[in-house]
């Protein structure tokens, strides 16, 4: 009744396991990688070389041993992993025995569940592309498993892509409007969002000895209006005013109302797009003035998601990047003096010098920050760990270190001289793609300052790393980088000459371009696959006008689309015949081009009196005409005619210019 | 479901085509039950685009295995005469008059596939329908479905049984061999004299139309271009009269049965006879078409 699966359907169903397995081959354990190719060489050896095959003792020995094995591997049979792990091995040892129709299908089909589990280890854009490929070479295995005779390879090929093609714009309108729904049926393994790491919650300067590196963009921003300048890009996440002398963290009150302050100048209006962080803090402008819709005020014109951030979030705001702040109530103003119990003399002795000097906070901010520079200090991004009192032992002892040990010691000594100062976490900068005009900003980007309060100013912005290392702040943190790789000190050199050493080669200007690309291809990816749930949902039929979208609303609307796309096809294919025949639609094309020059075929004219009636007008184009009526004549009612004529009219018509 | 009646040739409508899913097509839906509950779970925008995707290939199959058998045109071709209880076969010619290429083709009579062909684009295939043929006389060809499972055999597309007006001519089953029996009229004699067919060359004439292509001098043909006729003659024939009467005492089917033998076994030996039957007298002759004519009176003998 069905078809046997033949050796060629077997082939290509050695094909797309091949295909399936590809993307997870490097998580799954060696072993059974082994165990898999052996069975698919066992299988097309004796297919092809006459081998004998298992017989069922056999293998129901090799389905125990799998199964154990995948036990002993992952502790478990039933997790995701070790599911897919099982799944990989019994396909294999499936493949083995198989030979009906039935069980063909199947072992193809579950292919697609492999699929899958590469899906939940990653979403990249790569698999998005490979899935095609397996996809496609699937079908051509279900085509010669139903149709194992009467087409070639390259007709196979050509039908499914046909299939696939045309199933993309029926696919899209079921993507798009397909119901999501927020958050999950069944709740998420643990480790499913492990990878994710936004900023710390914690700052603990001299608790690492090396920034990460890691330039996995955190956010993305498109200005309304022109850029700010680099050194206005600071993004507070959160403002850190507790310390123990080790380790800084935030205050542990919450305002009911988000703070308000006197702008001075204009707003400017942009949109973040948050990467998920598996933290809360949305990043903003300094100073954000307006509370993002459904974000949560937090102290220092800061705020959070009420949920760690685990899918893209979008959300628009306005900042002010001059501004002046209220004064702080007593309580806020006694936070931001705080300091840890045992407090080094040295470091008093340093902040009480300034104080009687010039008691005015700019003046103190001035000195600490001249003193960064005149002292030796040194910009690095690979410091030497710090001890017990880490703010004392980076000032007098090793004097290397980055924003966090700067804004660290800054905001200590300030304390210590009596100005209200809070530390402030968040990211400076950011790398502008003008292929896609918007800024990136990566994990890499993270930055600490410091704010200190000035009466009738409120808080002011103080950066104290920018005093030792400019480049950090003028040229973002990807120049410091290069700087450093080229064993330059920061801060050592006149602003030319940094340009000039950080100047990207031929080579690597032309990478860094095509970087942008990637990265606008990323972010598109992340955007309409791996970040399109509810919310993305409703801002995408927000473009069409359509709003407070239910389920059914959306199915309706789904039904619908896919319904207009399946007419459209459908009308394709039952088009008139006339349509149909070629060698009349390339007549038509003929007489098309006659029309132009105002010999239209009568309804009722037949080929011949048509060429006969038009060559009394126009004698000149005797040949062409006769020709080619001659040609489609022949061809459409000599059953004698072949491919060659076939050729030979088209080119005609083609060339046909009355 | 009524069928489609044509007297000789039909073109499947729209409106003669029915679909529904194979086993091989629910098994893939399950797959693609599982896959969607699976990206919903764990909100994996891939696995959204992979379970559609796969489901819209399914929906655009359907238009597929559809076209597959829309617009085929459908007509009875010859059928050759057969025996009572041989094997009648009915050519069905399917053609193609689109660009399209059919592939698997199923030809099913009484729900059992039986014949597959694929019927190149623009162009047509005949496939031959096995009938048994129990009693002799006019077989009419049974009505028979087209089915088809192209191109991914996730579903199956068929049509309502199709009428074409066709019949294969049964002869009788002949009898086992039994030794002539003359006619009491005219008993057994050889007759004498010239007869065109005998076995002696006896000369050429030119070619005329309607002469037998067998006789033709090919090797002069080659030689001078022209054609001739190679005359044969001078033999002698026996003549011999089958007749319904002789059998006296059997009943009518196995009457027929012997006289079928008869003929067949006239032919073989090349003898001339004629054929006699209470309504109808064939004159003796002999030859294929003489044979053809004896033959069907007798399956055609009141019926």
């Amino acid at each position: 009744m069905y078809t046997m699966p033949d050796r060629q359907a077997m082939v290509w169903l050695y094909l797309t396991a091949a295909c399936a397995v590809t993307p997870i081959v490097l998580n799954l354990p060696w072993w059974l990688n082994l165990v898999f190719t052996l069975c698919i060489g066992w299988r097309y050896a004796s297919d092809h070389r006459g081998w004998i095959r298992p017989g069922r003792l056999l293998r129901l020995l090799l389905l125990v041993v799998v199964v154990v094995a995948v036990y002993r591997q992952y502790g478990t049979i039933l997790g995701r992993n070790a599911g897919i792990a099982l799944l990989v091995g019994l396909l294999g040892l499936k493949l083995l025995e198989l030979r009906n129709a039935r069980d063909y299908l199947l072992s193809l089909f579950l292919f697609y569940l492999v699929l899958l589990g590469a899906y939940l280890q990653e979403q990249a854009p790569w698999l998005g592309v490979w899935t095609l490929v397996t996809i496609t070479v699937s079908l051509v295995a279900m085509l010669q498993l139903n149709q194992p005779q009467g087409l070639a390879l390259r007709e196979r090929l050509r039908l499914a892509g046909t299939l696939l093609a045309k199933a993309l714009p029926l696919m899209l309108v079921v993507y798009l409007l397909f119901p999501r729904i927020q958050g999950t049926l069944w709740g998420l393994p643990v480790d499913a969002h492990g990878a994710l790491t936004g900023l710390s919650e914690i700052m603990r300067p001299g608790s690492i000895n090396s920034l990460g590196e890691s330039t996995t963009p955190a956010f993305r921003v498109t200005f309304e209006g022109a850029m700010p300048s680099p050194r206005e890009l600071y993004w507070r996440g959160l403002v850190l005013t507790d310390t123990d002398g080790q380790s800084w963290s935030r205050r542990r009150t919450s305002p009911a109302e988000p703070e308000s302050f006197h702008a001075l100048g204009e707003p400017v209006r942009y949109t973040v797009t948050l990467e998920p962080s598996n933290k809360p803090w949305m990043p903003a402008l300094d100073l954000p003035a307006e509370l993002p819709m459904g974000a949560r005020a937090q102290p220092g014109y800061t705020f959070e998601h009420p949920t760690p951030v685990r899918e893209r979030l979008t959300y628009t705001l306005s900042s002010h990047t001059r501004y002046r702040t209220p004064p702080i109530e007593i309580e806020e103003r006694a936070s931001a003096l705080q300091l840890p119990d045992e407090l080094s003399p040295r470091v008093q002795a340093l902040a009480a010098g300034w104080q009687r000097e010039h008691p005015e906070p700019r003046a103190i901010a001035q000195q600490a920050l001249a003193h960064f520079r005149n002292e030796n200090f040194v910009y690095t991004l690979k410091p030497p760990l710090l001890g017990q009192d880490p703010v004392d032992e980076f000032l007098f002892i090793t004097r290397r270190g980055f924003c966090e040990h700067y804004a660290a010691a800054f905001v200590t000594l300030m304390r210590a001289a009596g100005v209200p100062t809070r530390v402030i976490n968040g990211y400076q900068g950011g790398e502008v793609n003008s292929a896609g005009n918007y800024l990136v900003v990566r994990n890499s980007d993270a930055h600490a300052w410091a704010e200190i309060w000035v009466p009738n100013d409120g808080w002011v912005r103080v950066d104290p790393t920018s005093a030792i290392a400019p480049e950090r702040v003028e040229l973002g943190i990807d120049a410091l980088r290069r700087l450093e790789a080229r064993g330059v000190a920061p801060g050592s050199l006149p602003a030319a000459a940094v340009l000039r050493a950080i100047e990207l080669g031929w080579f690597e200007g032309a990478w860094r371009h095509a970087g942008w690309y990637w990265d606008i291809a990323n972010f598109n990816w992340h955007r309409w696959v791996v970040g399109y749930g509810k919310v993305r949902q409703e801002r995408f039929l927000k473009n069409f006008g359509i709003q407070n979208v239910s389920w059914e609303k959306l199915l309706a609307l789904l039904v619908g689309g896919a319904a207009l796309v399946l007419l459209a096809y459908v009308a394709w294919q039952w088009r008139r015949p006339w349509m149909r025949d070629p060698v009349q639609r390339q007549y038509l094309r003929f007489c098309r081009k006659l029309a132009r020059i105002g010999l239209v075929r009568a309804p009722h004219e037949g080929a011949l009196d048509f060429a006969r009636r038009c060559l009394t007008k126009r004698v000149d184009l005797q040949p062409a005409i006769e020709d080619i009526t001659a040609k489609y004549l022949r061809l459409r009612y000599d059953r004698a005619a072949n491919e060659e004529e076939w050729r030979a009219f088209k080119r005609e018509v083609a060339a046909f210019h009355p | 479901m009524s069928a489609v009646t044509a007297p000789v040739d039909t073109v499947l409508g729209r409106r003669q085509l029915y679909m529904l899913p194979t086993r091989h097509g629910l098994l893939f839906a399950l797959v693609l039950a599982v896959l969607l509950l699976a990206a919903i779970n764990y909100g994996n925008g891939l696995a959204y685009a992979l379970t559609f995707l796969l489901a819209s290939v399914a929906v655009v199959s359907m238009l597929h295995t559809h076209r597959n058998l829309h617009r085929l045109r459908i007509a009875a071709g010859a059928c050759a005469p057969v025996f009572a209880g041989q094997i009648a076969q009915f050519e069905i010619v399917l053609t193609n008059n689109t660009p399209a290429s059919r592939f698997g083709i199923l030809l099913s009579q009484n729900n059992e596939e039986q014949v597959r062909v694929d019927v190149p684009a623009l162009n047509s295939a005949s496939v031959a329908l096995g009938v048994t043929a129990r009693r002799r006389g006019r077989l009419p060809l049974p009505p028979f479905k087209l089915a088809t499972r192209f191109p991914l055999g996730l579903l199956y597309s068929w049509s309502r049984p199709i009428h074409l007006q066709q019949f294969c001519l049964v002869y009788p089953a002949p009898s086992t061999p039994m030794p002539f029996r003359a006619s009491p009229a005219e008993a057994l004699r050889p007759e004498q004299g010239l007869r065109p067919d005998g076995d002696d060359f006896i000369g050429v004439r030119e070619f005329l139309p309607g002469d037998s292509s067998r006789h033709v001098d090919w090797k002069a043909f080659a030689r001078t271009g022209i054609l001739a006729i190679k005359q044969f003659g001078g033999g002698y024939q026996t003549l011999v009269w089958l007749d319904w009467d002789v059998l006296e005492g059997l009943d009518t089917e196995a009457r027929l049965s012997v006289l079928c033998r008869w003929v067949l076994d006239a032919d073989a030996a090349g003898m001339h006879y004629g054929l006699r039957l209470p309504d109808t007298t064939i004159t003796p002759d002999h030859g294929e078409a003489h044979q053809h004519r004896c033959l069907k009176a007798l399956a055609l003998f009141q019926v």
